[in-house]
């Protein structure tokens, strides 16, 4: 599990400098910011966008355009526009007259329209106010799921691909305040999604009166719905399907860094919006979690296939989702099996001054096994870490080597127990049932790190166990145990 | 005013002083801008219109230029909604601001005529130095359709603070004598400049912007 350094952060300086620069090239990014040209490459690559009913080039191809073929809803944007400006959503048309409907409510005559597409045309909304072409295309329909989370829009999906591995993703919900648009300045809901999972975890909102622009609260649930609900742990329908589609644009429009925005639609499934050459930082906020140590895990990366590239991601990006558990719970997450720091007894280098020379430490795989008290560590582990000794000494005492019942073993250690923790390295004696049968055997102090916590504990030494180290349920109060993954 | 060798050989074959002094200015200016996107990420209305905005200030004074600023931006604002909800096309309705915008000025000058407003000396203001002003009425516009309000008084507010911090520096003698006579200082703003370009760092709005993440979560 990763934690947040300033390091890890992405700044724009970087992002320019790191990524784009290098891994863009311009006759990418000259189609990343072309989006009938991306369009047409996508389609070569059977990645569905949505349908292009006109393209409006001129002044003149506006005057002849034929408004009765035009369905009831439907998309204008501009094809070289930038950060969502100049796109406008029709809802339907109304009855009887040459206007149609917006999201909002607000009706627009067929006359503001054609003023709109004249600005377009001009290059009102374009990089560097060029001259640009008007878009009419098909309005995505939101899938029903996706749809109870947000305010009339389309939420889409953005997910970042670098060198052809999904690095981080979020989901951008449309609020009253942000007027149905996925964008995060004007009041969009940004929430950070699990790349292993496709689950949801953080959901954050930009202040609308903070000054300095770009900041954000944290919120847990939808906001100006008539009902809110939660917005941590939803599951993202065809998380695997949407992450082949992201690295699938990147390979078709060769941009090394890429942001794709992907939305969900009733009727033809995941469509690519676009694909940003020059994704935003936003989504760093969103996953509360830095881009920049997870983009210099992959770089140089050799990623051999789309689902090779998935793979990885999901390896080393994935377990936001149990950061966010942990942050609501206040539970850390350990897996069944866990690689955990067994610290060895410390040595003492002159005797008579008692100086401590150094605690070394070793990593073991431990299982994690609620089923017994006490931990369990094997006589080998114990040897190793510096109790060698306890075990020559627990031999030479000619214990019986069991015991007919718990109460035998216990009347034993009433009896005789006093004498044999006399060693100062044995805290008690302990019962437990070894190949089946029931046996006295020492119980050690000993230190270990899991999960990032030091922790002192008592542990019995037996021989019967498939790991190293058991950890029994006493050490496990504050943990969830995630019985699904192993060792990563 | 005495001048180095270097500057007097300069200032001998064809520089007039008051120019070599706004060169310099300029090449200051450019690496304060570049230093305030960079570094503490500043937007200004990219980098011409802040210099022109410090020379045009240091012309009128910081306070004259201030009001200028204000009734610009003002006059530009309450045109520009009144005429988006007119139909009409995107450069018509900036020359029509254009045009209200000269009104205002004009109206401006007579109200100060008549009742001062402890800017008795505006009369005496040149004029380019106002029409440089002016066109600090087409950058807002241009960032208000674009992206929002918002945003484009913000991009505004850092474009005057860089201009003033321009102003000061061209209205103090000793630091433009300084610079005047100190040519060697423009290869230090290249310098300057390249390493500012090569930077990867976080700039000082990338630090708030992201304060969040290096947070605790505990209060989630």
């Amino acid at each position: 599990m990763h934690r947040n350094t300033l390091k890890d952060i992405l700044g724009l300086n970087r992002r320019n400098q790191e990524y784009i620069r290098p891994y863009n090239s311009l006759s990418a990014k000259a189609i990343a910011d072309n989006k009938i040209v991306t369009k047409r490459i996508l389609k070569k690559e059977g990645i569905k966008t949505p349908d292009v009913y006109k393209l409006i080039r001129s002044k003149k191809q506006l005057k002849y355009l034929d408004w009765e073929s035009l369905p009831k809803s439907f998309v204008i944007k501009p094809n070289k526009g930038t950060g969502g400006n100049g796109i406008i959503v029709f809802y339907g048309k109304k009855k009887g007259q040459n206007a149609w409907i917006r999201p909002n409510g607000k009706i627009m005559s067929k006359r503001d329209i054609i003023l709109h597409i004249e600005n377009i045309l001009e290059g009102r909304y374009s990089m560097g106010s060029r001259k640009d072409t008007a878009i009419i295309e098909e309005r995505v329909k939101t899938d029903p799921f996706l749809k109870q989370y947000s305010y009339k829009g389309v939420p889409d999906i953005r997910i970042i691909c670098f060198n052809g591995v999904p690095i981080m993703a979020m989901t951008r919900l449309p609020t009253k305040r942000s007027n149905g648009t996925a964008n995060l300045h004007t009041g969009a809901i940004c929430t950070g999604i699990d790349i292993s999972t496709g689950i949801t975890t953080y959901s954050m909102h930009m202040q609308p009166t903070s000054l300095i622009s770009d900041t954000y609260e944290m919120i847990d649930k939808t906001v100006d719905l008539e009902e809110n609900k939660s917005l941590s742990g939803i599951q993202i329908p065809n998380w695997n399907n949407l992450l082949t589609i992201a690295l699938k644009c990147q390979k078709a429009s060769k941009l090394g860094y890429i942001g794709v925005d992907i939305a969900i639609d009733r009727d033809k499934g995941p469509v690519v919006f676009e694909v940003n050459a020059r994704p935003g930082l936003g989504i760093q906020v969103a996953n509360q979690a830095g881009l920049r140590w997870r983009l210099e895990k992959v770089k140089g990366l050799e990623v051999k296939s789309i689902k090779h590239g998935i793979r990885i991601g999901k390896n080393l990006f994935g377990g936001e989702i149990e950061e966010s558990i942990e942050s609501i719970s206040g539970r850390k997450v350990v897996n069944i099996t866990e690689k955990v720091y067994v610290y060895h007894k410390p040595k003492i280098l002159n005797k008579k001054k008692k100086t401590k020379i150094k605690i070394e430490k070793e990593l073991t795989k431990s299982f994690i096994d609620t089923g017994v008290l006490t931990t369990r560590i094997s006589t080998r582990l114990s040897s190793r870490t510096g109790y060698t000794d306890i075990n020559k000494y627990f031999k030479q005492l000619e214990t019986p080597k069991s015991f007919p019942t718990f109460k035998d073993a216990q009347e034993y250690i009433d009896a005789k127990g006093k004498k044999i923790t006399n060693h100062p390295d044995i805290v008690r004696l302990a019962k437990i049932v070894e190949d089946g049968q029931i046996v006295i055997r020492p119980v050690i102090n000993i230190r270990i790190k899991i999960s990032g916590d030091k922790k002192a504990l008592n542990a019995v030494i037996t021989n019967d166990i498939p790991y190293p180290l058991v950890i029994g349920r006493s050490e496990l109060t504050g943990y969830l145990i995630d019985t699904s993954s192993i060792f990563k | 005013m005495e001048y180095s060798p270097f500057t007097t050989w300069i200032l001998g074959n064809g520089v007039p002083s008051q120019t070599l002094e706004l060169f310099i200015t300029i090449a200051l200016l450019a690496t304060l801008v570049s230093i305030g996107r960079y570094i503490f990420g500043n937007k200004t209305y990219g980098i011409y219109a802040p210099i022109i905005l410090a020379i045009a200030y240091s012309y009128t004074g910081l306070k004259y230029g201030l009001a200028i600023t204000t009734v610009v931006i003002f006059s530009t604002l309450l045109s520009y909604s009144v005429l988006r909800r007119i139909r009409m096309h995107y450069i018509t309705r900036i020359a029509i601001n254009y045009c209200i915008l000269i009104l205002s000025l004009t109206l401006f000058l007579m109200v100060i005529d008549k009742y001062g407003l402890t800017l008795e000396n505006m009369a005496y203001i040149p004029s380019l130095a106002m029409i440089s002003i002016a066109a600090l009425g087409d950058f807002f516009t241009k960032q208000y359709v674009k992206k929002s309000l918002k945003t484009s008084f913000l991009t505004l507010f850092s474009t005057i603070a860089i201009s003033a911090l321009g102003w000061f520096i061209i209205t103090r003698d000793v630091i433009s004598t300084n610079l005047v006579n100190n040519l060697w200082i423009i290869p230090v703003f290249i310098l300057i400049n390249i390493l500012i370009g090569q930077f990867k760092g976080l700039r000082f709005k990338d630090l708030l912007r992201f304060q969040s993440i290096l947070e605790e979560k505990d209060n989630a």
